[in-house]
């Protein structure tokens, strides 16, 4: 036998600094050295003895009624033993998928959501293609897989609309008998008549069309759950993947009937979320209740192809923008109306999406004295959308960026100067804008001239040239962005330590991590409030048993509410010891002091971890067990990145040339695992910008990019090597860290700063405006339309 | 996947026994395209034959100006060996841009040959070469080979051994790779045979699968240059369409990925 498939790639196409860097690459984070030798619980990993596996039968088609559903011939099978359908859970009492906007959320003229039931299996019609319409319960995969082939379902299709466009047009087929038109919800925000005297005022105005194109999310796990029954006490444990545990607990609540206090979520490894893991899906409500059913666990490990069809979709807005400007250069408002595709039902967290996160920060980092936004929520035939790194906010970022560019482009004014006139200014904080969003602290124009000074931006003109003498198309363009992070539903991020019997702690919470590094982080940080060496403390996540609760891990939060939680809980530890060093002291506890691990009093002093271990017992309380927690606020991330791009005329190639970014991120506890999030989050906005796009036929409604040979990922060749970074910090108040959160910055940044760029490089050549994502084929072919103008333009 | 059952061929004439005493039974190669489909369940074989053991298809020989490469040779073989890079510098290269590095340690040559994607990278090398398809039966022509996307002349039955590559002069090829899934979008092979003569032969492009740009072929074999290039073109109504890229892009970039293959000749 030979084994030949471990070959070095050839040299040349490796640049030599990542292979230097590779080799002296130590793991930097606690869960590294487990996660990269398989060490790591992801939820296939997980088994139970008697365990039988579920497949899903899904939806073919992209809007059918069910005329017949026939499982018989499935059940039939041999090792197939039981095969659910919307009936059984029906019986069952479940309720509809959780979706839709908060209750007390009103649209236009007082409305409220049209929101139809998101059946866990569907009833009488689908609605998208990949939809779960019948469950297989059999003693293998393979037969699971094999039944579902077997069960008879005759669809009546209907005609499908897989756009906003289409579902809104006049012709358009109703998709549910609740909502007319096909229309869940008008929102609006501001005001409107203020917005439109601005207008009236305006000296200049500026508009633009944009598409924040649908996404397939794509975590490198495939989603995955298995669900236990313990009989004596009537209680579920479920092992699956999920950015925390609590929002989890609460929407299979709902949705099953099952008590919270019955219901134990278990996720200890998770390869990736992006925000379509906050919630659950069907196979997690079908297999807990066949789970208890049939007496044994079910266990359901999804596909890719599961990925492509059923994970919810990311992005899937369509955004317009109009921006009124004095003769001054002032701006005196933003007017949004802008689309949101939420797909077949309002699944996960579609609908808050493109109500609050697409207009809480819609007027970026200016002060505007009008805004308005209005945005309408359709349904169409493709499979619902939920978050996705940032989650409305980048694409509001993009929108604001691009617009400003536009007017720029529009009435000559320069983009550094018409921004620095615009910015809110560290004197004006904090900000309430005129949508009433209250902005805490930044510097915007600090960190817009700190970000240009480190991509050279006066030095373009010499890059230009060179890349013009080599035949190329250069381009740069910058954004200066914010967003809202630190938002949550849980009321309190709780946080807790628990000794054991050798005075070791391990401190728990409730978030879930999913490569953020949790586990490095928050370790270092209690160690750093003790004083202490990280020796001897060890993290645990999503410990049901722990009764922590908290948010789950999104909106760039997790630092800001755990993390200030852990830092609390590190000074409770010390207030719970302090008694105890008193007495091994022979001192009062007043005259006790704590520094770096040691208590003293009266020239004596004993070690926290000496006298956590000589107070430790057998007992299952350890006198230092305590909890904390604080509810912190919002704040507001914010940056400036630079781009540059080069584009290959002959074949339309884009090459993400020069790359730059300040962010303002506050305090950072962690620079290599911000770096990290900074250059994750720039690649996948440049994965939408010049790759990425989940796209369904216009007249079958059939998903056109259902695997990896269709849909394009972003590529490490489309890493901009040269990626500059720094941060510029202006600490927050709002939590007891002075962080901002970094998780989804590198998106909202990098989305405007790239397509600002690719603009700046096609304008000269007739491009007036061009959609994501930017292909080589789209831009050649664009090149070859507008020769003339171009030419015409680039002469004048 | 389906349920199925797994044979390992141990010599060419186990291999076609295996095949014929099933109906449904297929060839495996290397499977980097039948494993995907057989997991996606888009086949269903009753039986898979394994090559891999199979010692008539392994090997490569240069003997008589032709390079003999055995079907079962994977393509990381071709871009490392010494005796392809020396004998046909431009057919170690293009097997070097095969797909990925786990593509090219599990797919083999013959396996491709067999499999005809549309947008494969061998067919345009075949073409260009003209290369002897050497089955258990015959020897069939590289022109008479490919007859249409995943079609060829191999009839039921029909084991590739070998293919015979005629040693150019020189060889090049140039490939734009689709951006999601790095098949060829269009690639272009341009072969000087030893007679003096130019054959030219494109993959990923059109619309029935690798073919021979005969317009390039003629104005090189006149004059073996850039400037021969300029002005052709290929006509769109042939090549491929869909939600990547429009027929004129293609057509466009079998010129561009010409150029390019005549650039590392010159």
């Amino acid at each position: 036998m030979r084994f030949s498939v471990f070959v070095l790639p050839q040299p040349q196409s490796v640049p030599h600094l990542l292979l230097e860097k590779a080799s002296n690459m130590q793991p930097s984070r606690r869960e590294d050295l487990r996660l990269i030798q398989g060490a790591g619980h992801y939820t296939a990993d997980w088994n139970q003895p008697g365990q039988l596996y579920g497949f899903v039968l899904r939806s073919p088609h992209a809007h059918a009624d069910i005329v017949s559903l026939n499982i018989e011939p499935a059940r039939a099978m041999p090792g197939v033993v039981r095969v659910m359908t919307f009936a059984d859970t029906q019986a069952a009492g479940f309720k509809s998928l959780v979706g839709g906007v908060a209750p007390n959320v009103k649209g236009v003229g007082d409305s409220a959501m049209l929101k139809p039931f998101y059946p866990v299996l569907a009833d009488k019609k689908v609605h998208y293609v990949g939809q779960a319409v019948a469950y297989v319960i059999a003693e293998s995969a393979a037969v699971a897989q094999d039944a579902t082939e077997a069960i008879e379902v005759e669809y009546n299709e209907l005609p499908p609309v897989v756009t906003v466009e289409d579902a809104v047009a006049a012709s358009a087929p109703q998709l549910h008998t609740e909502a007319p038109g096909n229309v869940a919800f008008v929102y609006q925000r501001g005001d409107a008549a203020a917005v439109e005297e601005a207008f009236k005022k305006a000296k200049y105005t500026s508009k633009i069309h944009l598409e924040s194109q649908r996404l397939i999310v794509n975590p490198m796990e495939p989603r995955a759950c298995l669900a236990v029954y313990h009989k004596e006490e009537d209680r579920y444990t479920l092992y699956s993947s999920s950015q925390g545990i609590v929002n989890m607990r609460n929407q299979v609540s709902t949705v099953t009937g099952i008590p919270q206090a019955k219901l134990e979520i278990v996720a200890e490894d998770v390869g990736g979320s992006f925000g379509i893991r906050s919630t659950p899906y069907p196979e997690y409500m079908a297999s807990l209740l066949a789970a208890k059913e049939l007496g044994r666990p079910i266990k359901w490990v999804g596909t890719r192809t599961d990925s492509f069809l059923s994970d919810y979709h990311g992005r899937a807005l369509e955004l317009n923008g109009e921006i009124a400007i004095d003769e001054n250069g002032k701006f005196l408002a933003f007017r949004w109306d802008d689309r949101v595709d939420l797909g077949g039902y309002a699944g996960g967290n579609g609908a808050f999406i493109g109500t609050n996160n697409v207009t809480i920060t819609c007027g970026g980092v200016y002060d505007v004295p009008a805004l308005y936004a209005r945005t309408r929520l359709i349904y169409t035939n493709t499979t619902p959308i939920s978050a996705y790194r940032g989650a409305g906010r980048p694409d509001i970022a993009f929108a604001i960026e691009r617009l400003v560019d536009q007017a720029c482009h529009d009435h000559g004014f320069d983009p550094v100067e018409l921004r620095r006139k615009n910015f809110v200014t560290p004197a004006q904080m904090p900000y309430k804008t005129a949508i009433g969003t209250n902005y805490d602290c930044g510097d915007f124009a600090a960190v817009m001239d700190d970000a240009l000074a480190q991509a050279d931006y006066a030095g373009y003109a010499a890059r230009k040239a060179a890349s013009e003498k080599a035949g190329k198309i250069r381009g740069i363009g910058f954004a200066t962005f914010l967003e809202a992070s630190g938002g949550g539903n849980t009321p309190s991020d709780q946080t807790a330590a628990r000794f054991n019997a050798k005075g070791e702690v391990t401190i728990y919470c409730a978030a879930g991590a999913s490569g953020q590094g949790h586990e490095t982080t928050f370790v270092w940080l209690f160690a750093k409030e003790l004083g202490v060496p990280e020796k001897g403390i060890s993290y645990r996540a999503s410990d049901s048993s722990m009764a922590v609760v908290g948010n789950g891990t999104g909106g760039s939060r997790t630092l800001l509410g755990q993390g200030s939680s852990f830092k609390l809980l590190a000074q409770k530890v010390i207030e719970k010891a302090k008694p105890h060093a008193a007495e091994a002291l022979g001192a009062s506890a007043g005259d006790v002091t704590y520094a770096e691990g040691k208590f003293s009093a009266g020239g004596k002093s004993v070690g926290l971890w000496e006298l956590a271990q000589k107070l430790a017992t057998s007992a299952s309380a350890h006198p230092f067990d305590c909890g904390a927690e604080g509810t912190f606020g919002v704040t507001f991330p914010n940056g400036c990145h630079v781009a540059e791009v080069e584009f290959d005329p002959i074949t339309g190639v884009a090459e993400i040339a020069a790359y730059a970014a300040v962010d303002d991120l506050g305090n950072v506890m962690q620079p290599t695992l911000v770096l990290g999030q900074v250059h994750g989050g720039v690649v996948q906005g440049a994965g939408q910008v010049f790759a990425e796009h989940a796209v369904y036929d216009r007249e079958s409604g059939q998903f056109l990019t259902g695997s990896f040979m269709d849909y394009t990922m972003p590529r490490a060749s489309m890493v901009p090597l040269a990626m500059k970074w720094r941060g510029h910090a202006v600490p927050t108040k709002s939590n007891l860290l002075g962080a901002k959160g970094v998780g989804e910055s590198g998106c909202s940044g990098s989305l405007p700063a790239l397509m600002n760029a690719v603009m700046n490089a096609l304008r000269p050549y007739g491009v007036d405006n061009m959609q994501m994502p930017i292909t080589a084929a789209k831009v050649w072919q664009a090149l070859q339309e507008n020769q003339g103008a171009g030419a015409e333009r680039r002469a004048a | 996947m389906y349920a199925l059952s797994y044979q390992r061929a141990k010599s060419l004439e186990d291999a076609a026994t295996l095949l014929a005493a099933e109906p449904e039974a297929k060839l495996m190669a290397g499977g980097q395209t039948l494993i995907p489909t057989l997991k996606a369940r888009l086949a269903q074989p009753s039986h898979l034959v394994d090559l891999a053991r199979v010692k008539e298809l392994q090997g490569i020989e240069l003997k008589g100006g032709v390079l003999s490469i055995g079907a079962m040779t994977r393509h990381f073989d071709v871009m490392s060996s010494p005796v392809v890079q020396k004998a046909i510098p431009g057919l170690a290269n293009l097997a070097s841009l095969i797909g990925d590095l786990q593509v090219r340690n599990r797919g083999t040559m013959g396996g491709s040959i067999a499999n005809n994607d549309p947008a494969a990278d061998y067919p345009a090398g075949v073409l260009a070469h003209n290369t002897t398809i050497v089955t258990n039966r015959r020897e069939i022509a590289a022109d008479d080979y490919f007859q249409g996307m995943f079609a060829t002349a191999l009839e039921e039955g029909e084991i590739i051994i070998r293919l015979d590559w005629p040693v150019p002069k020189q060889s090049a090829y140039s490939k734009f790779e689709h951006p999601a899934s790095g098949y060829a979008m269009a690639g272009t092979c341009i072969a000087q045979l030893a007679d003096g003569s130019v054959r030219v032969g494109v993959t990923g492009a059109g619309s029935s699968g690798a073919f021979r740009w005969t317009e390039a072929e003629e104005a090189l074999a006149k004059s073996f240059s850039l400037k021969s290039l300029e002005g052709l073109k290929i006509d769109p109504e042939n090549c491929l369409a869909d939600l990547h890229a429009p027929a004129e892009y293609r057509a466009h970039l079998v010129g561009v990925m010409a150029t390019r293959a005549l650039q590392k000749m010159l």
